[in-house]
Parts: C-alpha cells; sequence; structure tokens
C-alpha cells in the first residue's frame, strides 16, 4: 500500500466514526448538525491528554470519548426537547459556539523548551504520539479498523436489542413510542451520549492521525457531511453511513480527476437520492430483505420463532 | 378504577370535550358512542396524556394522573390503540410487540438482560400474544407490509402487548368485514376475561349492543346518557342525537 492509500483509508476510518455519530442520532429521528463539535472536543482533549499530560494513547481516546459523550449529554438535555429544525438549528448554534470558542482557547506548555498545546486559532500543533512511540502509518490504520469494527459490533448488538428497537420506534413516531410506555426524553439523551461519544473517539483518532488540529477543521461543512453519509448510504444498518463516507471519500475525493468536482457531484447524489430513496441506499425495507435471505428469524432473536420459550 | 372528572378540553373556542364526568369500573366493557365531532377519541387523547386538560382530573385506580407523562401513565397500566392505524411500519410485527411489552416489565429488567434480547418471559409473551391475533406466521414480516386486516390486529396486539390494566379502544372495527368483527368481538371479550377492563369506543353499534355491560352517549363535548345498552337504546335523547338517523342505526 502507498502512502497515499494509507491516508485515504485513514481518512475514511475517522470519518465514518461521525457518520455514524450522525446515524445514531438520525435512528431516533433528530437531524443534528453539530456532531463536529464533538469530534472537535475528542480530538482537544486527546491531543491534550498524550501531548501535554503524558498519556498513553488508550487512556486519551477513552478520554476523548468521555468528553465528547459528556459534552452530548449536557447539550441534549436542554435542547433535544426541542423538536425537528429547532432541534437542527440548536445543534448547528452549539458547534459554531465550540468552534469559535476553540479559536479562543490557550492552553500551552513548555515540553523540551518548545511550547505545545492548543493556542487559539492558531491550532493545536505537536500531537507527536505515534511518532515518539514509533507507531507507523499501517499500524495506525489497523488501530483505526479495529475500533471501528468494534464499534460496528456495538451496533449490531444494539440493533438486536430493545434499546435499539425503542431508538427506531422514537424514530417512526415519538408519541407512539411514549405510548407503549418508552421514556423518549431518557432514550433520546442515551442516544445522543452515545453519539457524542463516537464522535470523540473519532477526533482523537483523528489528532493522532494529522498530528495537528485547528478549529477551522470543525466547520459546519464536517457535519452536513456526516449527516449526508447516513441519508445517502441509508438508515436501515449501521453499514449505510459506512457506504456513505465510502462513496464521498473513497470515490469522490481520491479520484483525483474526480476530485475538483466532488461537492457538485456529491450535493447532485444528495438531492437525487432525496427524492428517490428518502432513506437511503440501504433502507429498512432493502436491509430487511437482505437480511432474510440469510437468516429466516432475522432480526427477532434466534429461539423467537417456532419454538415456545 | 378509571374516573373522570368534569373534564374539558378546548381547542380555542371549540368545545371538543365539556365537563364530562365518566367512571369505568374494574373488569367492565364500557362502550363511548357518539356522532362524529362528539368528542370520543378526544376523551381517550386525554386519558393518555396527549395533550393537558382545559380543566377537570383524571384519576386513575386512585391516584390523580392529570400532569403525568405519558409513558408513566402506560406503565401504570393505560394503554390503547388508534382510529386511524399507528404502527412502527419500519419494525417487524415481532419489534412492534417486544419492546413494548415490557414498558412494565422492563423497568425490572437489568440494563445488560435489555441489551441482550430480554427475559425468557418476555419472549414467550410476544409469542402468545401472536398466536392469540393469529399473526404468528408474521412474525418477522415489517409492519408496513401486513394487509389492512393484519395491521388492524396488529394494533389491538401492540396495545395489549403494554399490558394494561385499562385499554382504550378508539374504534377498532373500521373498516373491518363482519367476519373480522365477530373475531373482534371474540377477542374483547377474552381480553375482558383475562381481567383488562376496556374502554371502547366504536360507531359499529351491533359490536357495541353485543359486547359493552354499560354505554356512554357523547353530544357535543357533553355527556346526554349512559347505561345499560337496553336503557340507552330506548332513550329518546340518544336516538335523536344519534339513533334515530337511518344510515347510522
Amino acid at each position: 500500500m502507498d502512502d497515499y492509500m494509507i491516508g485515504v483509508l485513514s481518512n475514511i476510518g475517522v470519518v465514518s466514526f461521525v457518520a455514524l455519530s450522525a446515524y445514531l442520532l438520525l435512528l431516533t429521528g433528530e437531524i443534528s448538525f453539530g456532531q463536529q463539535a464533538f469530534f472537535a472536543i475528542g480530538a482537544y482533549a486527546a491531543g491534550i491528554a498524550t501531548a501535554l499530560w503524558g498519556w498513553p494513547l488508550a487512556l486519551a481516546l477513552a478520554w476523548g470519548a468521555v468528553s465528547g459523550g459528556g459534552a452530548a449529554v449536557l447539550v441534549g438535555i436542554p435542547t433535544l426537547r426541542l423538536h425537528g429544525l429547532y432541534f437542527s438549528i440548536a445543534t448547528l448554534a452549539f458547534a459554531e459556539m465550540v468552534r469559535i470558542l476553540f479559536e479562543l482557547f490557550r492552553y500551552q506548555v513548555e515540553i523540551d523548551g518548545e511550547l505545545v498545546g492548543p493556542n487559539g486559532a492558531e491550532g493545536f500543533r505537536g500531537i507527536r504520539y505515534i511518532f515518539d512511540h514509533n507507531i507507523d502509518a499501517v499500524q495506525f490504520l489497523a488501530l483505526i479498523y479495529s475500533l471501528l469494527v468494534a464499534v460496528l459490533l456495538g451496533f449490531v448488538l444494539l440493533e438486536r436489542s430493545q434499546t435499539g428497537v425503542a431508538f427506531r420506534m422514537i424514530g417512526e413516531d415519538a408519541t407512539l413510542a411514549g405510548l407503549q410506555g418508552i421514556s423518549v426524553a431518557r432514550h433520546k439523551v442515551l442516544a445522543a451520549g452515545l453519539a457524542g461519544a463516537l464522535a470523540g473517539v473519532g477526533g482523537g483518532l483523528y489528532a493522532h492521525l494529522t498530528t495537528y488540529v485547528e478549529p477551522r477543521i470543525f466547520d459546519v461543512m464536517l457535519g452536513v457531511h456526516s449527516l449526508a453519509y447516513g441519508l445517502i448510504g441509508g438508515l436501515g444498518t449501521a453499514f449505510g453511513p459506512l457506504l456513505g463516507v465510502l462513496i464521498d471519500i473513497g470515490l469522490l475525493e481520491s479520484i483525483r480527476p474526480l476530485a475538483g468536482y466532488r461537492m457538485i457531484i456529491f450535493g447532485g447524489i444528495v438531492a437525487v437520492l432525496l427524492i428517490v430513496r428518502p432513506r437511503g441506499l440501504l433502507d429498512e425495507k432493502l436491509v430487511h430483505r437482505i437480511g432474510r435471505l440469510f437468516v429466516r428469524s432475522w432480526p427477532a432473536k434466534k429461539d423467537g420463532r417456532g419454538k415456545p420459550a | 378504577m378509571l374516573e373522570l372528572r368534569k373534564i374539558s378540553k378546548h381547542f380555542g373556542g371549540v368545545r371538543a370535550v365539556d365537563g364530562v364526568d365518566l367512571a369505568v369500573a374494574r373488569g367492565e366493557i364500557l362502550a363511548l358512542i357518539g356522532p362524529n365531532g362528539s368528542g370520543k377519541s378526544t376523551i381517550v387523547n386525554l386519558i393518555c396524556g396527549l395533550f393537558p386538560l382545559t380543566a377537570g382530573r383524571v384519576v386513575f385506580d386512585g391516584a390523580d394522573i392529570t400532569d403525568a407523562p405519558m409513558h408513566a401513565r402506560v406503565s401504570g397500566g393505560v394503554a390503547r390503540t388508534f382510529q386511524n392505524i399507528r404502527l412502527f411500519g419500519q419494525l417487524t410485527v415481532w419489534q412492534n410487540l417486544w419492546v413494548a411489552q415490557n414498558s412494565g416489565e422492563q423497568r425490572r429488567q437489568s440494563f445488560g438482560r435489555r441489551w441482550f434480547g430480554g427475559s425468557r418471559g418476555a419472549r414467550g409473551e410476544v409469542e402468545r400474544t401472536l398466536e392469540f391475533f393469529d399473526l404468528a406466521h408474521k412474525s418477522n414480516e415489517l409492519a408496513a407490509n401486513l394487509a389492512f386486516g393484519e395491521q388492524r390486529r396488529l394494533e389491538f396486539a401492540r396495545a395489549l402487548s403494554a399490558k394494561p390494566a385499562l385499554l382504550l379502544l378508539d374504534e377498532p372495527a373500521a373498516g373491518m368485514n363482519a367476519e373480522e368483527i365477530d373475531q373482534l368481538d371474540n377477542r374483547i371479550r377474552k381480553v375482558r376475561d383475562d381481567g383488562v377492563t376496556v374502554l371502547l369506543i366504536e360507531h359499529h353499534m351491533e359490536l357495541v349492543m353485543s359486547i359493552a355491560d354499560r354505554i356512554a352517549v357523547l353530544n357535543f363535548g357533553r355527556k346526554i346518557a349512559e347505561g345499560t345498552p337496553a336503557s340507552v337504546q330506548a332513550n329518546p335523547l340518544v336516538r335523536e342525537a344519534y339513533l334515530g338517523t337511518p344510515e347510522q342505526a
């Protein structure tokens, strides 16, 4: 694999975390334009942890997840009371707030005669953990994808769990879900927290992948894209948003002759799919049909059919 | 079991429900009838907390639930069906029942149990409900793909799977043929015999007269009569407001 390929694959892996984060909220019917904020918080938190505090990478990534998830819960408790468009606008406003706060955020420590740490709009240089510990690009790529596989495994379990079904119920008809005894507010905050944590891990990986973060990266377009990934790829399964990332970064951004037209093609794809397949390529119906090809009782429990419990 | 005390709901100048007193006794089937727009569905919506009351109190099992949130009322034992079928179309028949039926039990399950598929008892419960509604063979079908009659049955099953003490049925026979209404009649009786109190809103008079223990009649948001099917049928006010029109009788 050449460096370019590794770079593209790493990028796809990292962005998948934000895409899955937006997807998780989409499951509960909420459209968030602000998941890049938790990505940013995770990136800064994890970067500070390794570069300034000397934490090991695993702990720093966990810290990124906790920061992202914690922030998402704090923001979610008041904003998830808003519905539809109002929630979307609130998330957008919050994300811009976070970005601007990071432009003002200065926290530098002298390490080996050099100032390290976030320096406002200048960004945060010198997150050199992978160099200092001789982790090469392929090893880091493996780390990204092992975490991604673990997250996908979590999603597969979630989709089979009552909590996951409750998320989808709320997404389809929140009133009816309430009438079935599901506490809508609590489930939404749980989803927001998990989504924030996912974006946080992604941010932590991103910071260590590029060794440098600046507030400008976490602008609205990142949020819009991560939302679009789920809408393009499909809301029937967690592999939907991954498909969206693949189409965008794998196809449009990485094939050089296409790159210049990326936004035009991407916008076109979004517009066409919203009309033709409003719930994405891998929507619920398709996923259900594919699932039944392989497992007769999918997605009910394997002993949910035939054998009386 | 359920007591409505002078409940009112005004939408602007429209008095959809206007000072209605109504008591449902444990174990009975009480039918609520009245012409279109007389406030029947509004009363159901008020009981399950879809929107706040303008005035009055709702007392369930001795506790005032006027201000309780919807999901709390469900775990307290109130469940309902909708006149226009309301299901989770993108979920399977099984999933539609699986989570609902745990509303009470779910709270007692550990987080891990919920994550890994719920207790065996919960799964058995879904199986039995599916059998009862003759939907077992559709268990893994998406609810949106069901035929109309099956969706009607699933709607009933969905409400019942919340294990209610009080079941509110909002026009369950709408759009059904004679045979289906017969089955519905049997199912409602069976549910009542299992100890569930039923508040039935229905336009289909044959069904109402067949299964209701008592009938309350609404007109323009007010209760105009209440009593046994025979006494209500004989009531001149009711005849005038409702039963008297030939196409509905």
